[in-house]
C-alpha cells in the first residue's frame, strides 16, 4: 500500500516536472505582412485615456489606409508593469506594443525590439536619451513627466509685501539656516529657501502661519518618490554614480536626505507624509493646508481647475524645483521582440512619432514629449510652456542601466526610513549606496 | 468470479471519478509547485531569461541581507497579534449572536460586510478615509479637538493591525458561530442543573467541544495573515523603509520590482518549507473530533 502511494506521488511529481519542462520557449517573433490587428497595452488615467482617443482616431482614419486596426487594452495602473513583466518572462507574443517608461526600459530591453529606424527628431533629446540603452533606442516617448514647485501665489505675495512678515521670516531663516535670509520669489529659490520657507509656513515654528504645514514631502517607500528626492540630490550637485561607482554616500547625498529629515522631524510637513505620494500631495495643496510642494507636472491643471480645486484654483503658481534640477522621464511605447506582427506594429509606432499624432494626444489631455507640439498648444494646458522650458533648460535623466528600475526601488527602500527620521542618515545612505553598487555591478 | 468482476468495475469507476481531481492537482498544484521549485534553483530574471541552473545561490542571496528575515519577523508578529485578537473577538461576537435580540439579522449582515470587500479596495477606502487633509475620520476627530496622524511611523503598525482585525474578525466570527449552532444544548442545560456558572460552562464545555472549529478558524486565518499583502501594500508599500514589509510584499518586490524570479521563487520555497511542519499538527487537531469513534 505504501509503495503504491509512493509510486503515485512520484508519478505526480514526474508528470509535473515534465509539464514544467514543456513550458516556456517561444520564438523571436515574426514581421507579419504589415497589416491586421496590433494589440497595445496602456494604463488607465490621463495618459491611457489620451492614447485611447489617438487610437480611435487612427482606427477611423490612417489605420484604414494602412489596413491596420489597433486594439488598445487598458490594464490596472498599479499592475501594468507587473503584468507586462509576467508576459515578458514567458516570452509571450500576446501583446505587440508594450507600455514602458524611461525607468524600466533597460530592464525590459531583452524582450524589446530596437526602434532605431524610426524618426525621433521631433522629441526632446533628453526624453529619447532616457529610452536609449547600449546605444539602441528601445521605446518612443509618449507622455513626458517632470517636477515643479507648485506654490500659493497669494501666500507668498502676502509674505513679500508685509514688512512685519519679512522680519519674522528673516528671524526664522536665521534660526533654521544659521544665516539670515530675505524672502525670495519662488522662481529663484534654492534648497535653503525651500527649507526656511517650509519652517515659516508651519505652525510648529510660526504659530501665525496661514497654513498648518509649509510643504508636503512625498516620503512613502515608493520608486516614484525617489525621482522627486533625486531633484534635491541633483540640486545639491550630487548624482547616483560616477564612472560606475555609486556615490549616494557623498556629502551631497547626506545633505539631500538630511533636508527631508529636518523638514519631517520639525513638523514642517505632516507626519502622514511618511506615506504620501502624488494623490496625498494633491490633496494637501487642494485643501489649503500647505503653502507649496514639489509635485509632478500633471498636477498643475487640476489645481487651478475651480471644479476640482474650489479652495485654491487661481491661487496656485508654478516655478522650477528649488535647486534648479528636475528629473525627466517619459512614459513610452515599445515593440515586443516576440510579437507576431512587428511590421504593422512599427507602422503604428512611426505614426505615433509624428507631430500630428502627438498634437492629437495633447488635445486629448496628454503631455507629449515634443517641444514644438507643447509650444503650439499652450492654450490647451497653461503648464505646457513651463514643461517645455524646464525640460529643455534644466531637465536631467538618471543613468540608464539594466537595473535602473530596481535602483529607484532600492533607494526608496533604503532611504524612506531616514527621510522621516526613523533611520540615521549615515546608516541609510550607506545601505542605499551598497544596494545601488550591487545593481550597477 | 462475479465478485471479482464487480470489484474491478468498482475500481474502474473509482479511477474514472478521480480523474478530475488528479487533473486539477496536476495543473493547479503539482505543476506550479514543480515549476516554482525548479525556478528557485535558476538565475531566471527579466535580464537573464535563460533560466540557467545556479545551485543554491538564490537561497544564499536571500539570507545574505536582513531584508528577508526582517520581513519574516514582521509577518510573524503581525500574524500572531491579528489572529489572536480576531479569534478572541470572533468568539465573543459568536457568543453575543448566539442569543435572540431585536435586529439580530440586520446586525448579523452588517457584521459580515467587511469580509465581502476586496482587501485592496479596503486599503484604498481607508487611504481616503484617513487622509489628514480630505479624510472623513481625521475631520471628525478634529471636530472634537483630537488631532492624530495615523500614517506616521509610530502609528502606522497599530493602524494596519486594527484594519486587519476590522476586516477579518467577521470571518472567525462566522466560523465559530456556525460551530455554535451545532453545539449540543443539552450539555449546557445539564451543567446548569448541576450549578455550573457561565464561565465554568465556557471553559469546561463550550471550548472543548468547539476545539476543532476553533482550530479550523485559527488555521485559515493564520495562513491568510501570513500571506497578508493587499491592504499593507496599498497603504504603506512596506515602508517606511522596510518597517511594514511582509513576506508577500518582499516576494512581490523581488519578483516584480527587481525582476528576479529565481530569488522570489527561492524565498517562496523557504516560506513553504517553514510552514509545512505546522500543517499536520493543525489538521490533526481540526480532524480530532471527527476521527474519534470512527
Amino acid at each position: 500500500m505504501l509503495s503504491k502511494k509512493i509510486g503515485a506521488i512520484g508519478a505526480l511529481l514526474v508528470s509535473a516536472t515534465m509539464l514544467a519542462g514543456c513550458a516556456g520557449g517561444g520564438s523571436n517573433g515574426d514581421d507579419g505582412d504589415g497589416t491586421g490587428t496590433v494589440k497595445m497595452v496602456a494604463w488607465p488615467g490621463p495618459e491611457g485615456d489620451a492614447m485611447k482617443k489617438v487610437v480611435d482616431a487612427y482606427n477611423a482614419g490612417q489605420g484604414k489606409e494602412d489596413d491596420i486596426t489597433v486594439d488598445l487594452v487598458l490594464l490596472s495602473r498599479q499592475d501594468t508593469f507587473s503584468k507586462e513583466t509576467a508576459l515578458m518572462s514567458s516570452k509571450s507574443s500576446e501583446v505587440d506594443i508594450y507600455w514602458t517608461a524611461s525607468y524600466n526600459v533597460g530592464q525590459f530591453s531583452p524582450s524589446l525590439e530596437p526602434l532605431d529606424d524610426i524618426d525621433t527628431s521631433n522629441y526632446f533629446p533628453v526624453a529619447t536619451e532616457g529610452l536609449t540603452y547600449n546605444d539602441k533606442l528601445y521605446a518612443l516617448p509618449l507622455d513626458v513627466s517632470n517636477h515643479f514647485l507648485l506654490y500659493r501665489q497669494d501666500l507668498i505675495d502676502g509674505l513679500l509685501n508685509d514688512p512685519a512678515a519679512v522680519e519674522e521670516y528673516k528671524a526664522i531663516s536665521a534660526d533654521v539656516l544659521g544665516e539670515e535670509r530675505e524672502p525670495a520669489d519662488p522662481q529663484e529659490w534654492d534648497l535653503d529657501d525651500f527649507k526656511a520657507m517650509s519652517a515659516y509656513f508651519s505652525t510648529s515654528t510660526n504659530p501665525d502661519s496661514p497654513t498648518q504645514y509649509g510643504t508636503i514631502l512625498q516620503a512613502k517607500n515608493l520608486l516614484y518618490n525617489t525621482m522627486i528626492w533625486n531633484d534635491v540630490l541633483w540640486g545639491y550637485g550630487g548624482n547616483w554614480a560616477e564612472d560606475g561607482t555609486a556615490t549616494l554616500d557623498s556629502e551631497e547625498g547626506k545633505k539631500a536626505v538630511q533636508l527631508y529629515a529636518d523638514i519631517y522631524t520639525n513638523k514642517w510637513t505632516s507626519p502622514d507624509s511618511a506615506q504620501a505620494e502624488f494623490p496625498e500631495t494633491q490633496a494637501a495643496l487642494q485643501s489649503g493646508n500647505v503653502a507649496f510642494a514639489m509635485q509632478w507636472s500633471a498636477a498643475f491643471a487640476a489645481l487651478n481647475d475651480p471644479e476640482q480645486s474650489p479652495d485654491v484654483a487661481g491661487k496656485i503658481a508654478i516655478a522650477p524645483v528649488p535647486g534648479g534640477q528636475t528629473h525627466v522621464h517619459a512614459l513610452s511605447v515599445s515593440l515586443n521582440k516576440y510579437s507576431k506582427n512587428k511590421a504593422a506594429a512599427k507602422t503604428l509606432l512611426s505614426y505615433l512619432a509624428t507631430t500630428d499624432a502627438m498634437t492629437a494626444y495633447a488635445e486629448a489631455g496628454g503631455i507629449p514629449a515634443m517641444p514644438d507640439v507643447l509650444s503650439a498648444n499652450e492654450s490647451l494646458n497653461p503648464a505646457f510652456g513651463k514643461v517645455s522650458e524646464s525640460i529643455s533648460d534644466y531637465g536631467y535623466s538618471e543613468p540608464v542601466f539594466p537595473k535602473t528600475f530596481q535602483a529607484y526601488s532600492a533607494i526608496a527602500e533604503a532611504l524612506s526610513g531616514a527621510w522621516v527620521g526613523q533611520t540615521p542618515v549615515d546608516e541609510a545612505v550607506k545601505n542605499a549606496n551598497e544596494s545601488l553598487q550591487e545593481l550597477l555591478d | 468470479m462475479a465478485q471479482t468482476l464487480a470489484h474491478r468495475k468498482k475500481n474502474a469507476a473509482a479511477l474514472l471519478l478521480s480523474v478530475p481531481l488528479v487533473v486539477f492537482a496536476l495543473v493547479f498544484v503539482a505543476y506550479p509547485l514543480a515549476s516554482g521549485i525548479a525556478t528557485a534553483f535558476t538565475s531566471k530574471s527579466l535580464l537573464d531569461p535563460t533560466e540557467a541552473f545556479n545551485g543554491v545561490d538564490n537561497f544564499v542571496s536571500i539570507f545574505a541581507k536582513p531584508a528577508f528575515l526582517n520581513a519574516a519577523g514582521f509577518t510573524a508578529l503581525f500574524a500572531a497579534v491579528v489572529v489572536a485578537c480576531e479569534m478572541v473577538l470572533g468568539f465573543g461576537l459568536a457568543l453575543l449572536f448566539d442569543r435572540k435580540f431585536p435586529g439580530k439579522k440586520l446586525f448579523f449582515t452588517l457584521t459580515l460586510l467587511p469580509i465581502m470587500i476586496a482587501p485592496a479596495l479596503l486599503g484604498i477606502m481607508f487611504r481616503l478615509l484617513l487622509n489628514e487633509d480630505i479624510g472623513a475620520i481625521p475631520a471628525l476627530l478634529q471636530s472634537v479637538g483630537l488631532s492624530v496622524s495615523l500614517f506616521s511611523p509610530s502609528s502606522v503598525i497599530p493602524l494596519l493591525v486594527v484594519l486587519d482585525i476590522l476586516q477579518w474578525t467577521p470571518f472567525t466570527f462566522l466560523i465559530i458561530y456556525a460551530g455554535l449552532q451545532s453545539f449540543p444544548r443539552e450539555l449546557l442545560e445539564a451543567s446548569s442543573v448541576d450549578g455550573a456558572h457561565f464561565f465554568r460552562q465556557l471553559w469546561h464545555i463550550v471550548l472543548p467541544v468547539l476545539k476543532p472549529v476553533l482550530f479550523a478558524a485559527f488555521f485559515l486565518r493564520a495562513i491568510d495573515a501570513i500571506r497578508t499583502f493587499d491592504v499593507i501594500y496599498v497603504l504603506t508599500a512596506g515602508g517606511p523603509g522596510t518597517t511594514t514589509t511582509t513576506l508577500s510584499i518582499y516576494i512581490y518586490k523581488v519578483a516584480f520590482e527587481q525582476g528576479d524570479f529565481g530569488k522570489a521563487a527561492a524565498a517562496s520555497l523557504v516560506v513553504l518549507i517553514c510552514l509545512l511542519p505546522f500543517v499536520p499538527f493543525i489538521v490533526k487537531r481540526i480532524a480530532s473530533t471527527g476521527m474519534e469513534g470512527k
